[in-house]
């Protein structure tokens, strides 16, 4: 029934499909062509049985050429389905399929959908109108065909992933494979033997990773992730973020030896934690690479917050172990004076320490003393040093600990530091203001003569400033200046009487009673100020003689700033403190101190935190005393600068310098300490001259001071704190009775006993894991051991990508009634087989695990239970069937039964037992046929509660035996937990990375789960293994196959053919907003900065339509989809 | 063996009234395996289902009746079927074909005849707010205060009751009572399958509430909490009064201040933990009473042990040695409590029994309500 219509020039043929009676079954075909053959344009008008079939297409060649037909309609199945055959047909025919072909789809959008015959050939009827006249408006589109990049990634170390690698490198072309873990092998690994033939896994798998490894076209890349993926199929560029390793692979020859000196242990994630490894480590003796690799952290919070960056985690550590000498050269490495910082210090470490969210935290500052205290320092090696030449100096002001510290680093680097002290002792503040029964003088000796046989030169009462000035040091040759004078000047009250006799300024007291020189006192004495200082005093004032020592402050107690410790250890020396005092005058009698009298401070600091005392001065007290000693702080002693230009001061007094470079405005000459701090912690006066020495190592050898100087360590990704970990209280440090200080200078802290400092180390939580003692690295004779590497970020460019990243095996701890984690021998599937496999615990062998040491291990179970569907084919956790855990419970119950002895009795319980696979059923009937008891009924508790003196000691697993109806309790030493295989709990942000989508279930969506089960919604992004959904190895390995061999179809046609139905911004409409970049997930938009327009890149455009649906000027449409088609469609429909 | 053929008409029957989602049962046994009555005596509610999924006799046999609708079984279901649903559907076809178990009989006529199932004139259901003044719902009340039957008719309720009302209306709660024309609100009918008594019920509640414009109900009961969130249509909100209690203390507005020093451990009545999730409220109130020493039972929360009231199990006899509350009394006792706090009428009845049974001393320990502890430390 052909007719012409010579109203349009547009020649259009329909062709309805029967599909066999898939359509005929509802829509009556011929109804609907005689229909559409009414409608203008129309020139022919068919049904037929199988239009897809070759006679059926002929019949659209036919018609096309021998009617002119411009333009062709197929109702039938879905475009998915036969679309492209149809464009062929008519593009065979010598017309352009896009312009005139369109499908419309009458099986799945009607005759499968739709109950009632009428109302499916109506609803057939109206679609093809609508397509009829939709086809008008299409226009010639050219497909666009691009180069393939030939190399492949693998994304996924596990068997799925080394055998897709295997494949395409087979095939010859280049496969990156990159692994987030240290080895290749992935969970078939792990296991011990493989269902049904009862491989061993080591024996079929360690020939995949050697040959993985040997393969000449196959790089790993382990301990690496990939962070970004753009471009797109045939030509992605791929961002991988590989780890340090932190020993270098090509020199490791996996000798092992550095295992032996690496004393950290943490439990290893390769045996599921039922052993533990090194820092240094390989999960297991097979691992490819062999390479081992340091588990390295962000450096501890103390590390971290230590002002001079001392490796806090590595010395205690060390001291944990017994080695104070490597101690104490660990502290070395950071920091000069342990032994003096190991009293002084304000531990700011000990404020961050994680222990603390535990119980307490450690005694850092204790630890570092008992190290400094357990080593001989006159024998102690001083580190080889490279010597400068002579005239390679650097001249010192002040000796305190920013001045040692800063010649201490510079002589560490080679150079000659010279430290010019105006006293007569050395260590400026250490020596001087801090009393000895703190401070010890013989402590601060023994490490400053280190430091001179280090090759620091240090010269007494030899003051610098005016008349031997700073120019004077350059000009005898000196290459640069540290200045670091501290603040020795003292504040006075400025009250009636000060100048009385018997009125003494704090840190000259302090200076005299140290140096010897003098240090009388009255027998009353009373100590102005709240401070470190103050306390001292008050302290040292008690034991000159003084019988009756108060202190008297303006803050209140909480505010006061010494440190809570020595304010009790003051009160414990029978001082007594008064707080919220000011000075009103000190009273006198003719020449000398009678009393003192006080006015109520009501605030000490105003609203902004300044100080700045307010007095109530209706309240006031007195009191009697023959000695007043003010101690309300220090400000710096400029002098060093008199006499040389150039360096100038901040308001505050103080040496103005650079913050980070520490330089003044002299060149060459630096400063630090209270100099330029103003006062501060002595551990930042330390951090301030190991600043220096690096600025002045860089000034001398003319490097820029800023440009690459090292980084601080950051980061909080540590150790999580480990479960069960004990209370234990924070040591005490053991001191003289408060009757036995008072009058005597020896130190009141007589230091750890050697069990207390060992036991103390040993609460450190190693939160770094690697702690960098570095004994590994002398003990590496390949010296492969490189504690300096970073994480680096590599591009590699290909044309397909494989992910392969498998599966996590479900934590049953929040299933309280199965006891996981509170009944040692209830074990997950995993631990089980770790337990049987020959690089496992317990080296192949089934044995329980001791109640009270998760660790070991002792005798082979008389009797062990095997749990089906634990949270697998439950809507309470995972719906799915997980297909795995049927069957490998069979071959663990068989292990049992091989390893343990014939009379181990073994219970499986099941829900349905699911042996689908070639030899499964076989297998599972040989199992029974060893005398494993099979129940039917899902287990729903385990116990440890006895109900007879029979289950005494054992688990007793209840459930009901469904096939006899009845409850039953089975007692067993051991049961283990077939737990559900579920997505990595990161697979939502590998989706986004590699533009895949996840199923119901949470694992990656194939792109049609029969006839396209590796491919994904992306193009060149193919699908292998348990990351699409629970397999055993063999689909695994088959599904592998499938994608590699989608891989190589890539490679080896070298180009792709991308479809045109993309979006097109027209440049003359474009308005330059750039809406549409932000919403395009593919990215496919960039902004052309010249023109001020977006450009579509062709190839990497999906043609989705965000952009042209919300293009505020309509610049952007997509082609295929134009607004005239689209309307034209809808007008079709509507039109009845 | 003699075989037997399928029944479907009588599967069909129960899917009819509910129970709908007995078809995807797997048979795994969880739910016989959770079974509180499985500590006492053999019941598989599995084997109900697979009975009833197929018409086969057994299903009518006393077990059926057994359920105390405690919804341990229906919390683990790995295929989360409504197993109260389908035991409640099966015996709604049993009552409906005229077999009626005896100890029904009296409750459902009392329910029919006076809106209560305690055989007590409808008359009398508000005396317990004498001298209360608690003013009748309005629309200057927030809350309907909707009192359990138990609660107002039970004398050892009742005491309760007027403790939890007083206190609540004099932390400034806005509530109001309804008073004689409001009716049981056939819970237990449901859960029995008595259809025809629950609908009389629940359609004359409605419309009451609708009439009087309640928005907000404060529940004695888990249980007619449990209704009027699950079973009754309209757009009310409804909560507890250990919640009340909880927010209450929280806010300030009521302060626990004498000290009860005692050692409390708390049973959690299922229609408020497993049935509804509240499970901390209650806790929360007890925690906030000065002196009293809280004990966690080893079953508690989601694993509670039922008081065996629920499901229409309070009519029921039972052998005192298979008896839940005595159960959990003996649980009590070994955890070293003094004290079982709870915060529903039926487990007070059913644990108050419990005590007599096991002849444990009232010196020795004692069955209190949250409420009544709570209004201990704050007078």
């Amino acid at each position: 029934m052909s007719k012409e219509f010579p109203l349009r020039e547009e020649r259009i043929g329909f062709y309805i499909c029967h599909c066999g009676i898939n359509i005929a079954f509802k829509v009556r075909c011929h109804e609907v062509a005689e229909y559409i053959g009414t409608l203008p344009g129309v020139v022919i008008s068919r049904d037929y049985l199988f239009m897809c079939s070759d006679p059926g297409q002929e019949i659209i060649e036919k018609d096309i050429r021998e009617l002119n037909l411009t333009r062709v309609v197929v109702a039938s199945c879905s475009p998915r389905m036969h679309e492209h055959t149809f464009r062929a047909a008519c593009a065979r025919a010598g017309l352009n399929p896009f312009r005139s072909f369109h499908h419309v789809c009458v099986r799945e959008h009607v005759s499968w959908v739709t109950l009632d015959e009428d109302e499916a050939t109506e609803k057939a009827k109206t679609l093809a109108r609508a397509g009829v006249n939709r086809v008008r408006y299409q226009s010639d589109l050219f497909p666009k065909s691009f180069p393939v990049n030939p190399n492949t990634l693998v994304v996924g170390g596990g068997i799925a992933g080394m055998q897709a690698a295997l494949d395409v490198a087979k095939a010859g072309y280049k496969v990156y494979l990159v692994e987030r873990q240290a080895t290749i092998g992935g969970h078939m690994l792990q296991y011990d033997k493989t269902f049904p033939t009862m491989d061993c896994a080591a024996c079929i798998g360690t020939p995949k990773m050697v040959a993985v490894g040997q393969n000449p076209n196959i790089e790993i890349l382990s301990l690496s992730e990939v962070e970004e993926i753009s471009g797109f199929v045939g030509n992605f560029e791929v961002k991988v973020k590989r780890y340090a390793r932190y020993v270098n692979a090509a020199k490791c020859t996996g000798c092992g030896e550095c295992t032996k000196y690496c004393p950290i242990s943490v439990p290893n994630e390769w045996d599921v934690g039922t052993q533990l490894r090194r820092a240094v480590y390989r999960p297991f003796p097979q691992a490819v690479p062999i390479t081992f690799a340091i588990d390295k952290k962000d450096r501890g919070p103390c590390v971290q917050t230590c002002p001079a960056g001392t490796n806090v985690q590595g010395y205690v550590t060390l001291v944990r172990e017994g080695k104070y000498k490597e101690a104490v050269k660990v502290i070395l490495e950071n920091l000069p004076l342990p032994g003096v910082l190991g009293r002084v210090c304000p531990a700011p470490c000990e404020k961050v320490c994680r222990r603390g969210e535990v119980d307490q935290p450690v005694s850092i500052r204790n630890l570092k003393r008992f190290a400094a205290d357990h080593v001989d320092w006159e024998t102690l090696e001083v580190p080889e040093i490279e010597k400068k030449p002579p005239e390679e100096k650097v001249a010192i002001v002040g000796s305190g600990p920013a001045g040692l510290s800063c010649a201490y680093f510079l002589a560490r680097k080679g150079y000659h530091p010279t430290v010019f002290e105006a006293m007569s002792e050395i260590g400026g503040m250490l020596r001087a203001g801090i009393p000895d029964y703190r401070l010890p003088p013989e402590v601060l000796k023994r490490e400053v003569n280190y430091m001179c046989r280090m090759g620091v030169e240090i010269k007494t009462n030899a003051p610098i400033g005016e008349g031997n000035t700073i120019d004077k040091l350059f000009s005898e040759g000196y290459k640069a200046v540290f200045l670091s004078t501290g603040a020795h000047k003292e504040f006075m009250l400025g009250v009636e009487g000060e100048n009385a006799e018997g009125v003494l300024r704090g840190i000259s007291f302090l200076r005299n009673v140290n140096f010897c020189v003098d240090g009388a006192i009255g027998n009353k004495a009373v100590v102005i100020g709240g401070g470190a200082v103050a306390m001292d005093v008050a302290r040292v004032a008690r034991r000159k003689g003084a019988s009756d020592v108060h202190v008297y402050c303006l803050e209140k107690r909480e505010e006061m700033p010494a440190w809570a410790e020595e304010i009790e250890a003051t009160e414990a020396e029978g001082i007594k403190i008064h707080n919220s005092w000011g000075v009103k005058k000190i009273v006198t009698n003719g020449s000398k101190v009678a009393g003192i009298e006080f006015k109520r401070c009501v605030a000490v600091f105003d609203e902004n935190k300044r100080f700045s005392p307010k007095y109530d001065d209706s309240e006031s007290i007195s009191d009697n005393c023959d000695t007043v000693l003010v101690a309300i702080g220090q400000r710096p002693d400029v002098s060093c600068i008199n006499g040389t230009d150039g360096i100038e001061l901040t308001r505050r007094g103080l040496i103005s310098a650079d913050p980070v470079t520490l330089q003044t405005g002299k060149p060459g000459v630096f400063a630090g300490g209270e100099l330029y701090s103003g006062p501060s912690l002595v551990i930042e006066a330390i951090a301030s001259g190991k600043e220096a020495a690096i600025s002045i190592d860089r000034y001398i050898r003319g490097e820029d001071l800023i440009e690459n100087r090292p980084q601080r360590p950051k980061g909080e990704n540590w150790a999580p704190i480990p479960e069960g970990v004990q209370k234990a209280a924070r040591a005490k440090m053991p001191e003289l009775e408060p009757a036995q200080r008072v009058g005597s200078f020896v130190e009141v802290g007589t230091g750890f006993t050697e069990e207390q400092a060992r036991t103390e180390a040993a609460r450190c939580l190693s939160c770094g894991v690697c702690c960098e003692c570095k004994q590994c690295v002398p003990a590496c004779e390949a010296k492969a051991i490189e504690h300096d590497q970073i994480d680096k970020v590599v591009t590699l460019q290909v044309g397909s990508i494989i992910v392969a990243t498998g599966f996590d095996v479900m934590d049953p701890t929040p299933m309280k009634e199965y006891g996981y984690g509170r009944l040692p021998n209830v074990l997950l599937n995993l631990e089980f087989e770790r337990l049987s496999n020959a690089t496992g615990p317990t080296s192949g062998k089934i044995l329980l695990r001791d109640p009270n040491d998760k660790y070991q291990h002792t005798r082979p179970p008389k009797s062990v239970a095997f749990l089906h569907c634990i949270g697998s084919r439950d809507k309470n956790y995972h719906e799915y069937c997980s297909r795995t855990c049927c069957m490998y419970a069979l071959k663990l119950a068989h292990l049992v039964k091989d390893k343990c002895g014939h009379d181990t009795e073994v219970y499986n319980f099941y829900i349905d037992m699911r042996c689908f696979g070639k030899g499964y059923e076989e297998f599972y009937r040989r199992i029974q046929d060893e005398g494993v008891r099979m129940i039917r009924g899902k287990a729903v508790e385990v116990t440890d509660k006895a109900e007879d003196p029979s289950e005494e000691g054992m688990l007793i697993v209840r459930a009901e035996d469904t096939l006899i109806g009845k409850m039953l309790r089975v007692p067993v030493e051991m049961v283990v937990l077939c737990t559900a295989m579920e997505p990595r709990p990161d697979a939502q942000e590998v989706a986004r990375v590699f533009g895949l989508t996840l199923s119901g279930d949470g694992f990656f969506m194939e792109e049609h789960p029969k006839l396209e089960p590796v491919s994904t919604p992306t193009a060149g992004v193919f699908l292998a293994g348990a990351c699409q959904g629970p397999k055993d190895i063999p689909d695994s390995v088959a599904q592998a196959k499938a994608a590699a061999s989608e891989a190589q179809a890539l490679s080896t046609l070298g180009e792709v053919i991308v479809p045109p139905m993309i979006s097109h911004i027209d440049e003359d409409t474009c308005i330059g907003c750039q809406v549409c970049i932000g919403l395009c997930v593919y990215s496919a938009i960039e902004f052309d900065e010249f023109r001020k327009i977006s450009v579509v890149n062709e190839a990497v455009c999906k043609g989705c339509g965000s952009c042209a649906a919300y293009c505020p000027s309509g610049a952007a449409s997509i082609r295929h989809f134009t607004r005239k088609q689209i309307f034209g469609e809808i007008e079709g429909i509507l039109a009845s | 063996m003699a075989s037997v053929t399928p029944m479907l008409e009588i599967t069909d029957a129960v899917m009819e009234v509910g129970g709908k989602t007995l078809k995807t049962c797997m048979q795994c046994g969880t739910c016989t395996g959770v079974c509180p009555w499985n500590l006492v005596k053999e019941f598989s509610p599995r084997l109900l289902i697979r009975l009833v999924s197929l018409g086969i006799e057994g299903y009518e046999e006393d077990s059926l009746w057994n359920c105390v609708t405690c919804a341990t079984c229906v919390s683990r279901c790995p295929r989360q079927i409504d197993i109260i649903d389908v035991i409640r559907a099966t015996r709604s076809v049993m009552l409906e074909s005229g077999i009626v178990p005896p100890l029904y009989r009296v409750p459902l006529s009392s329910l029919r005849n006076e809106g209560n199932p305690w055989s007590s004139p409808r008359s009398e259901r508000t005396d317990w707010s004498k001298n209360l003044e608690i003013p009748e719902f309005s629309e200057a009340t927030e809350y309907l205060f909707f009192a359990c039957c138990t609660h107002a008719y039970d004398a050892r309720n009742k005491k309760v009751l007027k403790e939890v009302a007083g206190m609540l209306a004099k932390s400034g709660v806005s509530m109001g009572i309804i008073g004689t024309e409001e009716s049981c609100c056939g819970d237990q009918a449901h859960k029995c399958g008595a259809f025809e008594t629950y609908t009389g019920l629940q359609e004359s509640n409605t419309e009451l509430f609708a009439a009087r414009g309640v928005k907000k109900i404060i529940t004695t009961s888990p249980h007619c909490l449990n209704l009027f969130i699950k079973q009754y249509e309209g757009d009310f909100e409804v909560t507890h009064y250990t919640q009340q209690f909880a927010r209450l203390i929280k806010e300030g507005k009521l302060t626990p201040s004498k000290p009860v020093p005692l050692k409390v451990a708390y049973h959690d009545p299922c229609y408020l933990g497993r049935h509804n999730n509240i499970y901390d409220e209650p806790r929360d109130v007890l925690r906030s009473i000065p002196g009293l020493e809280y004990i966690e039972l080893p079953r508690s929360r989601d694993t509670s042990l039922c008081c065996g009231g629920g499901g229409g199990g309070i009519w029921s006899e039972v052998e005192v040695e298979k008896r839940f509350s005595v159960l959990r009394i003996r649980e009590a006792k070994e955890a070293g409590a003094q004290v079982i706090a709870t915060a529903c009428p039926f487990c007070m009845i059913m644990l108050e029994d419990g005590l007599k049974a096991a002849g444990i001393d009232e010196n020795e320990m004692r069955i209190l309500d949250v409420g009544e502890l709570l209004h201990e430390s704050v007078e």
